[in-house]
């Protein structure tokens, strides 16, 4: 083996790098395997050099600058003589690199093959980014003493070994911060090690890296020449080893998971919640769409909970929807008699006077036409019932026998109240008898009605005029009093002329008596509500050629009842305010003059009141009353035009309700106002189910066919949209006690999506607010 | 006889496509599972029936005939006032994709709901107005110190992510004095100064959360410190404290706030004897950037019996003082409100004030600064991009200061008095809006704050669907669907607190890793404040007015 001896000075002079090295190259070329060199801090001494045969090449290098021993190649030896700059074995290949003394910053910094033995410590970062080609010799790193802080940093692969000799008071052999990135390879560690990486497991060693350690150690310290550390250095309770962790490993979450740090450290400073003293919580966490009570809003079978619109316009409430579906049930009987319990006079009332409000609402318009609510009333003209026992030992007395008296006793009678009607009239009625037109009411319908209401048992006394004496003793003689004398007394304005007008109750009255008045041809009414409607029809049965209304307001009477005076001829005017009635007709404030030779007046009745104390009246000369209908003496109750006029409807409302009362009163119950239920809103009767039929279908349609075209708003149909549309089968329907079909919903099922409420015809399903008002309920 | 139409459609009538979210509903994939009715918290949408009404002609001459079909749908409510607010809860829950909300662009509803209810619309979230753009996303980190500095590795290096929470004295004001030994000597005390992480959980009331959400993200906070140990803060808000809480160790993480209405304090002073910690700091309230100029809202619906006992007052809407009465000027804030509340925790615990953005902000930070008694522990500053639980419209969309500029104005008027960093500056206003809070951090750091506070991100974390482009934004209504700003308790119990927590851990672990990878380029291993150098723009007006560097 040649060697050649190189000194970096020539005549004081320093040989740069380049010339240094090139020298090498040239020493090489000649042969030279081996060089002695004194170095002055030149860089990149020892490789990447080879020999053409594969020789080995040997360096003894003193006084090196950085990265001696770099990009060394296996069959090179470098030994330097004391210590080194940084970077010596950088990027180390296959080199074995002796370093007799302390190495510089990144030593063995990717070193990827060859050993690197240093008999000292070296600085940061030493054995960073080390790496191991599976087709060299992984690379070894063998370190006396200890290394600088962020050693070994992103290490791949390869075994570094820190002997940490004369170190045993450092808190770390392998400095702070070490190993951070590391991936491969393996670190023994003789001494303290503090601050690793998460990146690496701290781990004891095996009987594998023992024998590994005890040949190496041997081959290390006879390198850097310190055999007699060995036995020292191989006492390997020691040692400890650093490895990577795997990928799996370093991707694995190490925090604790919540729910156990919840549980065992947060409720164990605050026992079980910090706000576990005002509001109790278990934590369970409920889905977005839940059952029973998590639910948002709640499914509820409110069958027959409001009033449908019909029933809820009639003045008398009769619920129409109800009456239809006993039709629909095959109880056409049940269906007429039904009507009873509501009112004496189905056929002259809902039948053939009233202006029919429930048809005026009925939902069906909305669709086609409106129920037939008259014609179902005409069905009960004729229903005869047997006559009403008397079951209670209380008395009633009613005076006067109108739609009000009549209604009033009927309904005592029927609940078996002993009754007794006073009329002054020669036969009762009233109004229907005394003063409708026979055009509006016939003959035959008032009397099958009133025959029926005779027939019950209700004792008459008619030619009865009530005295003060005899109302006093009746007081005395009945359990209570029910005063439904009407209004009589007609309403007369005293403008100059007044004497000349003709009252036209008492102009209805005559004609229905059979007195025909001669009136003349040209006839003025003042007034155009119905009663003045009523006196126009009489008028021109009385020979009128033409009947004039005349008011100072739009008409009060109903469309049906103009419309049938106009089909007469009559002319209704207004606003026409009456200066005065002459014997021409009547003269305007305007100064129009409508010539007539009769004036009529018909602007309302009040009643006759002269059989009571003064100060039963109020001020108006009315009744005192009390919400309850009911006059200063408790057992006497007022209904009818007596309290105040308006439709028939009223008037036997009224009488009902008066006829309730009494019973309360008897019975020792609360008397009621009569409030109704609240109307079923519109929208939620879905008149899509429904196909519209033509107006002339409609007309062809019985009143018992009905059944096809009614809504049933508010009550359910039992049609079972709702129990197959449920999308949870939450709803089940069975027949309770009396025989009626019940919905429910189980809560356990439920959603509370109101899919139910959406389907439903009827509008039974409602949807009620379930959160809304449990705020506070979990609050302490 | 025909019925009187209570359904005509007049001029005037509210409909469908008034609204601002509009259901957009398809009946061909519609099972009728009922799911999304049953998820909608807003009750905006119902099943109905629709009706099929198909007239057909067959065969070579006109021959009609007509099928009738009513099929039952899901259809929108149509209201003058409580509608849909697009919070998607129908869609979530679709099976099929059959139904989801979308934004009506040619809604008329901001006009109607005034002509309609004479009330001025009000509603949780941030401004919805989007006028001008972010100014910090104009911003980037453009100085690289890769060639010039020693280089920092995110991974490798140990950074220093801490900020100031009390009053910082300069160096000659501290009271060392050098012993005959050589050795340094304490002559007094200095102010109590806390430092934190750089983030504080910001200022959401018991009230305006429900009780899940207000406790998970304490619960965060200390998970934050125990676990993961990263200092993270969270302020009270201003509707009290859980007495539990007062009491228990985790107190040293909660800034106490106490606003013009006081809530829950007397149950603080009252604990005071069992607190084994004292709170992490106190914060004075004095306005907000959402609503600046007014004092906190909590709507009746919200003040539920617990929300009632631990704020001390009885069922109705809460309204909070715009001001402190009894304080007239920022001046007699210093000397009242700083000394009562010093004094509170015996001057051992900084306190701090919070202001909304305003054009006079510098005068006021410039009277702070002043500060004789070493008893203002930080200015807080929130601008109008900040969130609410409940507020006017016209308050969250019209009123406001944006935070970047008029914080760089206060750090730089301290700059210019060499007082800089002697009273932390605190931003907030839509910090993190844009759903990066590393980011917008940072940068309001290298304009000179000391850290930042966000509150609605955090909701964001935590499964608030709410946006600042009009969806949800329902904070207000108690109705809130995913339980967090709801005291209602079937809405609350949807809320799962441990994955709440989680998520805020989680956000702020991955904000921790972002913040390092912007304090590395920059070569800082602490917090840069104030280092406007690493910023460019290539908006010259924003590099104009805040003094960086202008690129392009």
């Amino acid at each position: 083996m040649k060697k050649y001896i190189i000194d970096s000075l020539k005549d004081n002079k320093r040989l740069s790098t380049r010339e240094l090295l090139q020298i090498i190259y040239d020493k090489m070329a000649e042969g030279y395997t081996s060089f002695e060199i004194t170095a002055s801090g030149q860089h990149d001494i020892g490789g990447p050099l080879w020999t053409q045969d594969g020789s080995p090449l040997e360096f003894e290098l003193k006084n090196p600058g950085q990265r001696a021993g770099s990009m060394g190649m296996p069959n090179t030896k470098i030994t330097i003589d004391g210590s080194a700059p940084a970077d010596v074995g950088w990027l180390n290949s296959g080199a074995e690199i002796i370093l007799k003394g302390d190495g510089g910053d990144t030593t063995a910094h990717c070193a990827a093959s060859g050993k690197i033995y240093v008999d000292g410590r070296v600085g940061t970062r030493s054995g960073a980014l080390m790496k191991h080609d599976p087709k060299y010799p992984a690379p070894e790193f063998w370190v006396l003493k200890n290394t600088g802080s962020f050693s070994f940093e992103f290490m791949g692969g390869g075994t570094a070994v820190v002997c940490g000799l004369d170190c045993e008071n450092f808190p770390s052999v392998i400095g702070s911060r070490s190993c951070v990135g590391m991936v491969g390879g393996t670190i023994y560690v003789r001494g303290n090690v503090c601050d690793l990486s998460n990146d690496v497991y701290l781990v004891d060693i095996d009987e594998n890296d023992k024998e590994f350690l005890s040949n190496g150690l041997k081959e290390f310290l006879e390198k850097i020449e310190r055999p007699e550390l060995y036995q020292k250095l191989t006492d390997f309770s020691q040692w400890k080893k650093i490895v990577a962790k795997t990928f799996e490993e370093r991707k694995a979450n190490h925090l604790i998971p919540m729910k156990d740090f919840r549980l065992n450290r947060w409720f164990k400073e605050n026992d079980g919640g910090i706000f576990s003293d005002v509001y109790e919580d278990d934590f369970k966490v409920y889905s977005i769409v839940n059952k029973g009570t998590h639910r948002l809003r709640y499914p509820s079978w409110d069958n027959y909970t409001q009033t449908a619109p019909c029933e809820s316009h009639c003045p008398i409430g009769i619920p129409t929807q109800k009456r239809i579906n006993l039709i629909k049930n095959g109880k056409l009987k049940e269906a007429l008699e039904m009507m009873l319990d509501y009112t004496p006079f189905p056929a002259c009332v809902c039948g053939k006077l009233c202006p029919n409000l429930c048809m005026e609402e009925c939902s069906r318009g909305y669709v086609d036409e409106p129920i037939k609510f008259d014609a179902l009333g005409m069905m009960s003209r004729d229903v005869k019932l047997p006559q009403f026992a008397t079951t209670k030992d209380k008395s009633v007395a009613v005076i006067g026998s109108g739609v009000a008296g009549l209604s009033a006793a009927w309904m005592l009678k029927k609940k078996g109240y002993r009754v007794t009607v006073f009329e002054e009239d020669k036969e009762i009625g009233g109004k229907l008898r005394q003063v409708i037109p026979y055009e509006r009411l016939s003959k035959d319908c008032l009397d099958a009605e009133l025959e029926r209401i005779k027939a019950s048992g209700i004792n008459f006394s008619v030619n009865t005029k009530i005295t003060k004496e005899l109302f006093e003793n009746i007081k005395n003689e009945y359990n209570a009093v029910i005063v439904t004398c009407g209004a009589h007394n007609p309403v007369v304005i005293p403008f100059e002329g007044h004497e000349k007008l003709i009252k036209g109750l008492d102009f209805l009255k005559n004609v229905k008596n059979g007195i025909k008045p001669n009136i003349g041809e040209k006839i003025v009414v003042i007034g155009a509500g119905n009663a003045a409607m009523d006196v126009i029809i009489e008028a021109y049965n009385c020979g009128a050629k033409k009947v004039t209304a005349i008011d100072i307001q739009k008409p009060a009477a109903f469309d049906k009842e103009i419309s049938h005076c106009k089909a007469l001829g009559a002319e209704i005017l207004y606003p026409c305010f009456t200066e005065k009635v002459t014997d021409k007709g009547v003269l305007l404030k305007d100064g129009t003059l409508l010539e007539a030779d009769t004036v009529i007046i018909s602007i309302g009745d009040r009643p006759k009141l002269d059989f009571v104390e003064s100060d039963w009246l109020n001020e108006r000369g009315m009744l005192k009353l009390n919400e309850f209908k009911q006059t200063i003496d408790e057992k006497v109750f007022a209904a009818g035009d007596v309290i105040k006029q308006g439709l028939f409807t009223n008037a036997i409302a009224d009488g009902n309700n008066a006829a309730k009362n009494v019973i309360n009163l008897f019975e020792g119950k609360p008397l009621e106002t009569f409030e109704k239920a609240p109307m079923l809103p519109r929208d939620k009767v879905k008149t899509e189910y429904y196909q519209g039929l033509s107006p002339l279908k409609v007309q062809q349609i019985d009143a018992w066919d009905e059944k096809e075209r009614c809504m049933s708003c508010g009550l359910c149909r039992d049609c079972e949209m709702c129990l197959e549309a449920c999308p949870e089968q939450a709803i089940s329907k069975f027949v309770d006690v009396n025989g009626n079909v019940v919905y429910t919903s189980n809560e356990e099922r439920c959603i509370g999506c109101g899919l139910c409420a959406g389907v439903c015809p009827c509008g039974i399903w409602q949807m009620k607010d379930n959160f809304e008002n449990i705020d506070d309920l979990a609050s302490i | 006889m025909a019925p009187i139409d209570t359904r005509v459609i007049k001029t005037n009538d509210v409909a469908k496509n008034d609204l601002k979210w509009q259901i957009e509903y398809n009946p061909q994939r519609c099972t009728l599972c009922g799911k999304c009715c049953a998820a909608c918290t807003f009750n905006a949408i119902e099943f109905k029936v629709e009706r099929r009404r198909r007239v057909k002609s067959t065969g070579a001459l006109p021959k009609p005939s007509v099928t009738w079909e009513a099929e039952p749908v899901v259809k929108q409510i149509v209201r003058k006032n409580k509608n849909c607010v697009g919070c998607g809860m129908c869609q979530k829950v679709c099976p099929n994709e059959a139904i989801k909300p979308v934004y009506n662009d040619h809604n008329r509803m901001d006009v109607i709901y005034r002509a309609e209810n004479a009330e001025s619309p009000k509603r949780g979230g941030r401004t919805n107005l989007h006028t001008e753009g972010r100014t910090l996303d104009k911003i980037k980190i453009g100085r690289i110190s890769q060639m010039t500095d020693p280089s920092l590795d995110a991974m490798r290096h140990t950074f220093d992510v801490l900020a100031p929470f009390g009053r910082v004295l300069p160096p000659e004001k501290l009271p060392f004095t050098v012993d005959e030994n050589g050795n340094l000597q304490m002559n007094d005390k200095v102010p109590n100064t806390r430092w934190i992480y750089p983030i504080i959980i910001g200022d959401m009331s018991i009230g305006a959360l429900s009780t899940r959400m207000w406790e998970a993200v304490a619960m965060a906070v200390a998970y934050l410190n125990e676990v993961v140990g990263l200092p993270v803060r969270m302020c009270s808000g201003e509707g009290g404290m859980p007495l539990k809480l007062l009491k228990s160790r985790y107190l040293k993480y909660m800034i106490l706030q106490i606003a013009s209405g006081h809530f829950g304090w007397d149950r603080i002073i009252n604990a005071m004897p069992e607190m084994t910690e004292d709170p992490a700091g106190v914060l004075i309230k004095i306005g907000q950037g959402a609503k600046p100029g007014d004092g906190g809202l909590l709507m009746a619906k919200k003040v539920v019996r617990h929300i009632q006992e631990i704020r001390g007052v009885p069922k109705s809407d809460l309204l909070s003082p715009p001001n402190h009465q009894g304080l007239y000027s920022i001046e007699e804030s210093v000397q009242k409100m700083f000394l009562s509340m010093n004094s509170a925790f015996k001057f051992r615990v900084p306190v701090a004030i919070k202001v909304a953005a305003s054009v006079t902000s510098v005068s006021v930070y410039n009277n702070l600064l002043r500060d004789p008694y070493n008893i203002v522990g930080g200015f807080f500053l929130d601008g109008i991009a900040g969130g609410t639980g409940a507020a006017h419209e016209v308050s969250l969309d019209h009123t406001g200061h944006p935070i970047v500029s008029r914080l760089r104005d206060c750090y730089l008027a301290a700059v210019h008095q060499g007082k800089q960093g002697q009273i932390p500056l605190w931003a907030a206003g839509g910090i993190g809006m844009n759903g990066t809070l590393a980011a917008d951090a940072f940068k309001m750091i290298c304009l000179g704050a000391n850290g930042v506070f966000t509150g609605k991100l955090i909701l964001q974390i935590a499964g608030c669907i709410g946006n600042d482009y009009g969806r949800c934004n329902a904070c207000n209504t108690g109705l809130c669907p995913v339980g967090i700003t709801t005291q209602n308790k079937t809405l609350v119990d949807r809320l799962d607190v441990d994955k709440v927590a989680e998520n805020i851990v989680n956000y702020f672990i991955a904000t921790d890793t972002e913040l390092k990878k912007l304090l590395a380029p920059i070569g800082n291993s602490s917090l840069p404040v104030g280092r406007s150098d690493a910023l460019v723009t290539v908006d010259k007006n924003v590099a104009t007015r805040l003094e960086i560097q202008h690129v392009c």
